[in-house]
């Protein structure tokens, strides 16, 4: 399973935590609310209990008769909350025949009650949290009195509700906290992905800047030495390249001129000597090709100079200058926004590659769709093997199947600037397979509109 | 040719007298400027680095005393040498090692230019103030005589063959360096000094416009 993001993980911790710390305060002020309204309303039912019991035992001496005890009971001022009943011996009495209240008294505190003790009790009667209050008046006369808690139940369940919803509310802010307060701190981290972005796209002068942020300063400061540095071999790596290929460039023109004197004039050389000198011809002009891909390859990074280009125009030329003919070409006219010198080299190393490993080009096929310009070049060679495909854009790789070259030409950099200048526009390639046979090479091309 | 290495000044008058030209070196400017003085070439090749008087500065020179053909041939392609040198005069630009036959056939085309100016019988053609006699190879801004070098010239010549329409700067570099596919900047530097010359403010040009995107025009 993929890992959940910084983000998604840190909102889940504040929604959790503001969710826990709220459900602990609920809990605990709706414990201490329901103790002291519980003992408040014990203390006055006690009270009112007394007081009721006060007045009945001075209403039913010893010898009370039934009726007595009830208009006795009766003339108590209970409120519809409070039943009032009455045991003496094994009989119950009560206000009205309502004798059922009694069924609400546990045997137990009965018990209890008998033995002279009161007794103060939370029950259940009809599903109804009640308190029972025993007054011991006489050895075998107990006064009790049930005084219904449904007024008090209702309000600790208001209280749960109101106390749950605030809990969620809690949570739901601690969420929004979470999500907003990632944000604020993941925003120079942003930052800092652009920047990366950036230098991964080309632009190698994007730096942070460390007063932006100074929680971050470390962070900013580290990357743009990092930064530096890399940009710095870079830079390194690419000058040394291009001054090694300026410094080959005048002794190669000295070659270049005086091979040409020499195989000017092979005619009048002896066999052996004009052999040598075709040699040194064709190697002189191979290593120029070697030296111009390596300047090539050491200023591709910079970007591409874009502007409009008849491409089908260009790939004509091209496929003419190659010895391929222009028919391959898918016909018409295409005008793309795109760097003509990086394009028409490209074009020329794909015809190049197919000439060197796949018997020459059969098509060159362009294709605009929305704002991708497609250019693909098809051979009908052996086609590319699954284990080459990966390396086959990398420098200096050349196809195992190298014995199909016939001159013995290319520099191994063919392909490798074909991906840099398709890089310059932002573009691909890629290399498949052609159906019924033979390699294809794809090369997308961005932003094409004119 | 102007070439302070040796070897190359060498090897390259050796194959330019292969392909038919009497070639001559010089191992730095001040020996190549006077050279052209005393005996003077019908094009000058000047290498950049250049011990004393650089090629920019050669150049310059060489390019003060009259419109000679000047082609580069460097090591250096930045874009920086090629602009610098080809607003110090330069006509072309080659970057070394060249391959002899298409020096050759930068000579060539050249030459084709300096014969170009002569041959066609047009009548003279007027732009507004300007006047452009392709017979005479002149042209004339407000009736005096502007000093332009054939390559100039020739590009005048073009966009007032076609004008009022727009030549991509291929077909400029077809038509007047006989490029197929070269070096755009070329025709770019060429119409910056172009404008410099005929145009009363070369930053916002009436005669010599570009069309954005597409190339240039000569119009009224």
């Amino acid at each position: 399973m993929r890992r959940a993001g910084l983000r998604a993980r840190v909102t889940a911790g504040f929604t959790a935590g503001a969710l826990g710390l709220s459900a602990v305060m609920a809990l605990v002020s709706y414990q201490i609310t329901r103790q002291s309204l519980l003992a408040e309303r014990e203390a006055t039912a006690v009270r009112a209990a007394y007081y009721d019991a006060a007045i009945v035992r001075e209403g039913v001496g010893a010898g009370a008769r039934p009726e007595n005890i009830s208009a006795v009971l009766r003339t108590l001022d209970t409120g519809e909350d409070r039943r009032a009943v009455l045991r003496r011996g094994d009989v119950w009495y009560a206000r009205q025949a309502d004798t059922g209240a009694t069924g609400a008294i546990p045997a137990e505190l009965q018990q209890r009650a008998a033995q002279g003790r009161p007794v103060v009790q939370r029950v259940r009667a009809d599903g109804v949290a009640a308190l029972v209050v025993a007054v011991p008046l006489a050895p075998d006369t107990v006064y009790y009195e049930i005084d219904s808690l449904r007024e008090l139940e209702q309000t600790l369940r208001v209280l749960t509700l109101v106390l749950t919803l605030v809990a969620a509310g809690t949570g739901a802010a601690g969420a929004g906290l979470g999500w907003y307060a990632t944000r604020y701190v993941l925003r120079p981290l942003t930052r800092v992905a652009d920047a990366a972005q950036e230098i991964a796209g080309g632009r190698s002068d994007a730096r942070l800047d460390p007063a932006a942020e100074p929680d971050l300063a470390r962070l900013s400061t580290s990357f743009n030495h990092m930064v530096d540095e890399l940009s710095a071999r870079l830079e390194r790596d690419r000058r040394f390249a291009a001054d090694v290929s300026h410094e080959l460039r005048s002794p190669l023109q000295t070659l270049a001129a005086a091979a040409s004197v020499l195989t000017r004039r092979a005619d009048r050389l002896d066999e052996r000597s004009a052999t040598a000198a075709g040699l040194v011809a064709d190697e002189v002009a191979r290593f120029q090709s070697l030296v111009n891909d390596l300047l090539e390859l050491a200023r591709s990074d910079q970007p591409a100079r874009r502007g409009p280009v008849d491409v089908a125009q260009l790939a004509r030329r091209v496929c003419a200058e190659h010895g391929v003919p222009e028919d391959v070409v898918t016909p018409g006219s295409y005008v793309w926004r795109v760097d003509r010198r990086r394009i028409e080299q490209l074009l020329g190393n794909l015809l190049d590659n197919a000439a060197a490993y796949g018997g020459g080009a059969t098509a060159v096929r362009l294709a605009f769709d929305g704002d991708r310009g497609r250019i693909e070049v098809d051979d009908e060679g052996p086609g590319v093997s699954a284990e080459d495909k990966p390396v086959i854009f990398d420098r200096f790789v050349r196809g195992r199947s190298s014995g199909a070259r016939k001159d013995g030409a290319g520099t191994g950099l063919g392909l490798a600037l074909v991906t840099r200048h398709a890089a310059a526009h932002g573009g691909t390639v890629q290399v498949l397979d052609r159906p019924g046979g033979g390699a294809r090479f794809r090369v997308d091309l961005p932003e094409c509109a004119p | 040719m102007i070439e302070d290495d040796d070897r190359i000044r060498l090897s390259l008058v050796l194959a330019l007298e292969d392909e038919g030209y009497a070639a001559r070196g010089a191992a730095t400017a001040e020996e190549g400027l006077a050279l052209q003085r005393s005996e003077p070439a019908d094009t000058v090749l000047v290498d950049l680095m250049l011990p004393g008087i650089d090629g920019f500065e050669c150049i310059r020179q060489l390019r003060r005393d009259d419109d000679v053909p000047i082609v580069v041939v460097s090591a250096r392609d930045d874009t920086h040498d090629v602009v610098a040198a080809l607003e110090a005069g330069a006509d072309d630009y080659v970057v070394k090692p060249v391959a002899i036959k298409e020096l050759s056939a930068r000579l060539r085309a050249l030459k084709r230019r300096a014969r170009a100016v002569t041959a066609d019988p047009v009548p003279t053609l007027t732009f507004g103030d300007l006047e452009i006699s392709p017979e005479a190879g002149e042209v004339r801004k407000r009736g005096a005589a502007v000093a332009v070098t054939r390559t100039e010239f020739q590009l005048l010549c073009e966009l007032a063959e076609h004008a009022g329409r727009v030549l991509s700067r291929q077909q400029l570099l077809q038509r007047v360096w006989q490029y197929d596919g070269g070096d755009e900047r070329l025709v770019d530097v060429h119409v910056g000094r172009l404008r410099q010359k005929i145009e009363d403010d070369s930053g916002s040009p009436r005669h010599l416009v570009t069309v954005r995107g597409l190339g240039y025009k000569l119009q009224r």
